[in-house]
């Protein structure tokens, strides 16, 4: 079939979920299916001495750290949060036992009577505590990772400079706030424990409840359910809840349901590392970047989760887009008595280059000159090595994407015409920011981890399944996946098929991260279609394809050296804003961007994926706080942690540019993740720009921006 | 299972609250809310419930040269809507929530919910609106400032119901609202303010402040606000002093919202805006 891959299609899953036909877990009703219901902890740290239960009722049951029949803890990276509560708690929310039964009116009144008896130890509220933990919740250090990674000669970089500047940054959490809280149902049958829920990793929850239930591999199975967003916080939490219901429904051989509320949600599951960076330049005095020292610090939450993950991505953009040769950057992930920190999209990119483009900003500045011709001359060049010291081997087309961004917003214009306006009281600014983002995991982790599988099979009437692990979740991976296949085959769109995974049915083609699932997947269902094709002629065919590591690369895991990613992506983006003289409100005026993604396989998707990604970037920068109270987080519902409406933010406009990738399909890139990463450093510059003060904060709140001001600059 | 009753007029829904103790439903956008359950129960409601959403007598809007009268059943679309109602009543209630919200929730359900963040309150205690409240035994006419004793509190009986709400139509040239939120649509206040003033020629007849959110009730201040008006008719207004005394009665707190020092600030600063914009000077 012939068309051209970028062109937009109309999308198999929309018309369903428009009319309110798809199922979400929550329209999952099996049969004599009973509702679950989590006591929590109330405390930030304590031991405990006792739980007082009331009588239950006949049909009602309590399930909890004694009904775990294998490991009582959630397999992620490491082992060391368990599914339920084991005699201590660690953070205000942590689940201790499930309250089991059929009518939710009596889970609820069984919950509100059962006592927990705390015995309190001081909690570690702050990673300040947490670096200086007398009684620490991890290891000795209380760090769950402690990294270093360095290159180059920095002795000789300071002996060499000219100018030092140092600055700290520093960012807030973020909630995922999916449409859909998370939720899952656990059945029992015949020695076997299915798990139905709203997931991004089927194969994450599948190796956890293994794990959890100590079942073999074939007694469990993981079936995805439409899921409304995840935006990463389906990539961990599931495992933990995954393995609660699984327990409950071994312990009452009948299907389990436990969905969250939305402010619980809100409350006690992952959201996106708080982070304190310190970064530390050396500059010649032809205004190079000749080194630079960093420190990058996590709030982890009490569980180490996804956090060495996290901690390395920020790590290996600390330099953001700059060709800075010799580095010496640290990196903490801290455990703190809080809810547990983890995926989101970006994953530890979004603190890192909001810290690296104010920084830029900041030296420029602060030497006097032009901060574009300086962010310009040290910008990184095809044949530059990363932080990590691998190759850029592709073009980086940032210069003429920076230039279009210019132009596309007028800056240069506004920035002179905004100066005026100033002079009025009329307080208008403009920033830009550039980044990037890796592709798939990093390292040699789609090779050593991953290893991801992908399957086709073709029936006799000339249908193709795509059988993958990967899920829809509104992002338009089934579409894009579809596409890839019908183009590779040419073959007709309506001819490929895309269900939600079964892990009975799909291998393991990996999580549903990282933007990895175009570039890293989407290839292997090109090379799946290949080969496919040469057989099409044949009744049925199945074929199977492996994740190889391409050639040229390479990755030293120990000494995190070499290429840490095997493809890039780049943004540019400008956001215009309007700050209120009386109010420091803040009004976004404009916002304008330019991505290279390599090739788009679908434009419309992408375009998606482009404003939703700035909008959320945006929500970070601007009125997305959350903090906590002695380890309680105090906006815990929908009216006090608020995310923007379409009333907040104005038409975005984007174009694309590409560099293709010669590994992913069509000469596709990452997408997902890279949209978000630039909007925050852009919309904090605009704000420097307009009131001529420094930030070095997000979310930039009105009521910070007040003091600053009323502290006069 | 809740017991609800629809009553197909006011007299009717007196009498069934004179005899039971009832909640009366009428947007429901502050009751759904308080009475949220686990998704799939039904919301809990300890009384009978009667909707008076529907009641004719409490959807009526009329304006004479002393008064605007709004049922107390109008919700804000309604009130948007309404060809008589001048445009700056509207403005108060065009930045509330979203459309949707707009079309349940009523001024009656925002008057009695006596939130302090409730946003039509700032203007109706500038324009010295009263509400009417009736019973099986009669009417009574109650100030707004009366009305409101705290949040959450007000001085309703359980068998009255807020059928009307009077705003005097008094003529102000100069006039200001205000709302500061987290976000542009569907977001509880930081800080609401409203500020009216008459002027005839180079004098100031009157002048009126109004500060939402700020305090467990709206704040307003009489003797600030004649004092505005001695000094104007001295000519010696000293903006400054004005700031320092309604600094002194705006007692804003820090929340998951705001901060105390934000919202103080923010009301000085529209007191000052304001008049300053004032043309007596
Ligand atoms: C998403 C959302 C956003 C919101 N945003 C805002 C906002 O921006 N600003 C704002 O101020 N509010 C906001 N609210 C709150 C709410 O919408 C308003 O307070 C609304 O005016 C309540 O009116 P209602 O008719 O829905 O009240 P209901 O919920 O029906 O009733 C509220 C209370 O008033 C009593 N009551 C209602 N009518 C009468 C009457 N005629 N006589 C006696 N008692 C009565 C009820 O018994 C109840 O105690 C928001 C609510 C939601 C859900």
């Amino acid at each position: 079939m012939e068309f051209n891959i970028s062109q937009s299609v109309r999308r198999e899953d929309v018309p369903d979920k428009i009319a309110g036909i798809a199922k979400y877990i929550g329209d999952y009703k099996f049969k004599d299916m009973l509702y679950a219901r989590t006591l929590r902890s109330t405390e930030a740290r304590a031991i405990i001495k006792n739980i007082v239960f009331p009588k239950l009722p006949d049909g009602y049951c309590i399930v909890d750290k004694g009904d775990v029949p294998g490991r009582n803890r959630v397999k992620i990276i490491d082992y060391d949060m368990p599914f339920f509560a084991d005699g201590v708690v660690n953070y205000i929310g942590e689940p201790i036992a499930l309250v089991v039964g059929k009518d939710k009116r009596v889970i609820e009144s069984i919950l509100s009577q059962i006592r927990v008896e705390y015995q309190r130890i001081e909690p570690i509220l702050s990673v300040e505590d947490g670096l200086n933990a007398e009684k620490p919740i991890f290891g000795d250090n209380n760090c769950f990772s402690d990294y270093t990674i360095s290159k180059g000669d920095m002795v000789s970089a300071k002996r060499r400079a000219k100018f030092v500047y140092e600055g700290e940054y520093e960012t807030g959490y973020q909630e995922q706030f999916y449409l859909e809280p998370q939720g899952m149902i656990g059945v029992y049958e015949e020695g076997k424990v299915s798990i139905y829920g709203s997931i991004q990793c089927p194969y994450y929850v599948k190796n956890a409840v293994e794990e959890c239930l100590g079942f073999e591999p074939y007694r469990v199975r993981i079936v995805q359910t439409t899921t409304g967003g995840g935006f990463g916080g389906k990539e961990d939490y599931p495992s933990l809840i995954g393995g609660q219901v699984a327990c409950a429904a071994l312990k009452t051989k009948k299907p389990v349901c436990l969905i969250f509320e939305r402010n619980e949600d809100i409350e006690v599951t992952t959201k996106r590392h708080p982070s304190k960076i310190r970064l530390k330049s050396y500059i010649d005095e032809n205004y190079r970047v000749l080194g630079m020292e960093g420190d990058i610090v996590l709030d982890a939450g009490a569980y180490s989760g996804l956090s060495s993950v996290v901690l390395q991505r920020a790590m290996f953009a600390s330099a953001g887009v700059y060709n800075i040769e010799n580095l010496v950057v640290r990196g903490r992930a801290v455990a703190t008595n809080k809810v547990v920190s983890g995926a989101f999209r970006g994953f530890g990119a979004p603190q890192a280059f909001f810290a690296i483009e104010m920084h830029m900003e900041h030296i420029a500045r602060e030497l006097g000159i032009d901060p574009f011709e300086f962010k310009l001359s040290n910008i990184l060049r095809q044949g530059d090595r990363s932080t990590t010291g691998g190759l850029y081997r592709d073009r980086i087309l940032l210069p003429e994407m920076v230039n279009r961004v210019i132009k596309m917003s007028s800056l240069e214009e506004k920035k002179k015409a905004f100066k005026e306006k100033r002079k009025i009281g009329k307080l208008n600014g403009i920033g830009l920011s550039m980044f990037f983002h890796g592709g798939g995991f990093t390292g040699s982790g789609e090779r050593d981890h991953i290893k991801g599988r992908v399957r086709l099979v073709k029936d006799d009437k000339g249908y193709v399944e795509i059988l993958v692990s990967n899920v829809e979740m509104g992002q338009g991976a089934g579409t894009t996946l579809r596409k890839i296949a019908a183009k590779t085959l040419e073959v007709p769109l309506s001819k490929i098929i895309f269900n939600n995974p079964d892990t009975d049915r799909v291998p393991d083609s990996g999580p549903t991260v990282a933007s990895r699932t175009t570039v890293i997947v989407g290839k292997l269902v090109q090379e799946a279609s290949e080969k496919l094709k040469e057989r099409w002629s044949e009744d049925r065919v199945e074929v199977e394809v492996q994740y190889k590591y391409p050639e040229g690369f390479y990755w030293d895991n120990d000494r995190f050296e070499g290429d840490a990613y095997t493809s890039y992506s780049w943004g540019v983006n400008a956001v215009e804003v309007e700050v209120d003289p009386t109010t420091c409100e803040v009004k976004i005026n404009g916002v304008w961007a330019v991505f290279d993604i390599g090739s788009a396989i679908d434009e419309r998707i992408v375009k998606g994926q482009i404003d939703g990604g700035i909008v959320q970037g945006l929500g970070y920068a601007s009125i997305e706080v959350m903090e906590d109270r002695s380890g309680k987080i105090m906006q815990r519902k929908s009216t006090d942690y608020t995310i923007p409406t379409s009333m907040d933010v104005p038409e975005i406009k984007s174009e694309l540019m590409c560099e293709p990738y010669g590994g992913g399909p069509f000469g596709a890139k990452a997408l997902g993740e890279l949209t978000l990463v630039g909007a925050a450093p852009a919309y904090a510059l605009a704000i420097e720009d307009a009131l001529g003060v420094k930030i070095n904060k997000i979310p930039v709140r009105p009521e910070h921006l007040m003091e600053v001001v009323q502290n006069g600059k | 299972m809740v017991k609800v009753y629809r009553p197909s007029n006011l007299k009717e829904a007196l009498e069934i609250i004179s005899s039971e103790k009832c909640t009366l439903f009428a947007g429901g956008t502050d009751l759904m809310v308080k009475g949220k359950s686990w998704s799939g129960l039904e919301p809990s409601f300890d009384r009978p419930v009667v909707f008076i959403s529907d009641l004719d007598e409490l959807r009526k809007i009329k304006i004479n040269e002393f008064f605007l009268t709004i049922g107390g059943a109008c919700t804000f679309t309604r009130i948007i809507d309404n060809s008589q109602i001048p445009d700056f009543i509207k403005e108060a209630f065009i930045m509330i929530a979203s459309p949707g919200i707009r079309n349940m929730a009523t001024i009656g359900g925002n008057i009695c919910n006596s939130s302090p963040a409730g946003d039509c309150l700032p203007l109706l205690y500038a324009m010295d609106a009263s509400v009417v409240l009736e019973s099986i035994y009669g009417r009574r006419e109650v100030n707004i400032e009366d009305f409101i004793l705290g949040p959450g509190k007000n001085v309703i009986g359980w068998n009255e119901i807020l059928t009307e709400v009077r705003i005097p139509t008094k003529n102000f040239k100069i006039r200001a609202y205000r709302k500061v939120g987290t976000r542009k649509s569907t977001a509880l206040s930081k800080v609401s303010f409203a500020g009216l003033a008459e002027i005839e020629g180079e004098e100031l007849k009157d002048i009126r402040f109004a500060f939402g959110a700020v305090g467990p009730t709206v704040v307003r201040s009489r003797r600030i606000e004649k004092k505005i008006v001695e000094m104007v008719s001295e000519k010696k207004l000293e903006v400054g002093e004005i700031k320092k005394m309604y600094g002194s009665i705006i007692k804003p707190i820090d929340d998951q919202r705001s901060t105390a020092n934000y919202r103080r600030e923010v009301c000085l600063r529209f007191v000052e805006n304001f008049l300053m914009s004032c043309k007596w000077r």
